[in-house]
């Protein structure tokens, strides 16, 4: 850790997370759409 | 005259994702593990590895769907509302994903989950406008009206995307303004731009993929029950 930010990794574990959530579950949508 | 669009595979586009998700892996283990810690913002600083290239997506998916709606306007052609369709969606999801990073980076660093910032609040107002226009699609049954609706309301809608993209340099804002290649660190670009191209991939992947299912939608719509019954026949 270093920085005048102390800590900090929850956040960028929950933007990474958010992101793969977000387009891997619109890629699987999209997937599934065209395929029904 | 309507002509059966062609059925393609969508083994293209999947290929594509899988070669976009690895990219994404490796530009954001390099983020995370590899590039160092930001002198004055220490490990928070990371999130700009997703940040960064998503609004740099986004504000090309944006002036994609500028293009489509222009060019449907001009031309009239279909194909261009069913790319509407998959660029107007697909900036929604960007636009919010935007929002939400830019929350998550916001709390750590300004103390604020939001702000009424010129950035946020234009980029907030510029989501509301393509989730109205993702709505006025759903609702509008005619093929035409809502295609031509929709293609004057994405034209109005882009006025905002300079708006946000100078409203850093415009106006007194939080948000940083924007750094240029020369004044960041190589081991801070390798991620950035890995997992942009990762980015754009997928994007363009899953955008080829969703305007097939709109133009099959459009072509259910708008092609002569006769004609399908011929094409049945033979």
């Amino acid at each position: 850790m270093s920085g005048i930010l102390s800590g900090g990794w929850n956040f960028v574990v929950a933007a990474y997370a958010l992101t793969a959530f977000i387009l891997g579950g619109y890629a699987i949508h999209v997937v599934r759409e065209i395929r029904r | 005259m309507f002509e059966r669009m062609k059925r393609k595979t969508i083994a293209v586009p999947l290929a594509l994702i899988a070669i976009a998700a690895l990219f994404l892996i490796a530009g954001s283990f390099y983020g995370l593990a590899v590039a160092p810690a930001e002198v004055h913002m220490g490990d928070v600083q990371r999130i700009m590895y997703v940040h960064v290239p998503t609004a740099w997506t986004s504000m090309l998916v944006l002036t994609w769907a500028f293009i489509c709606a222009f060019t449907f306007l001009f031309t009239g052609k279909w194909k261009w509302d069913s790319r509407l369709e998959a660029a107007v969606q697909m900036s929604i999801i960007l636009s919010f994903l935007l929002c939400m990073q830019g929350s998550i980076w916001a709390k750590p660093t300004w103390g604020v989950w939001w702000d009424w910032d010129p950035r946020l609040t234009t980029m907030a107002v510029l989501l509301m406008a393509f989730a109205g226009i993702s709505a006025l699609r759903h609702f509008v049954e005619d093929p035409l009206k809502r295609a031509t609706w929709s293609a004057v309301a994405t034209v109005i809608g882009y006025v905002d995307v300079p708006i946000v993209y100078f409203s850093v340099k415009w106006w007194n804002s939080l948000h940083q303004q924007q750094s240029t290649v020369s004044t960041i660190s190589r081991d801070f670009l390798i991620p950035l731009f890995i997992n942009f191209a990762g980015m754009l991939l997928l994007v363009s992947a899953i955008m080829t993929i969703r305007t097939r299912t709109a133009a099959r939608r459009l072509e259910d719509e708008i092609v002569p029950p006769s004609l399908l019954v011929q094409e049945a026949i033979a």
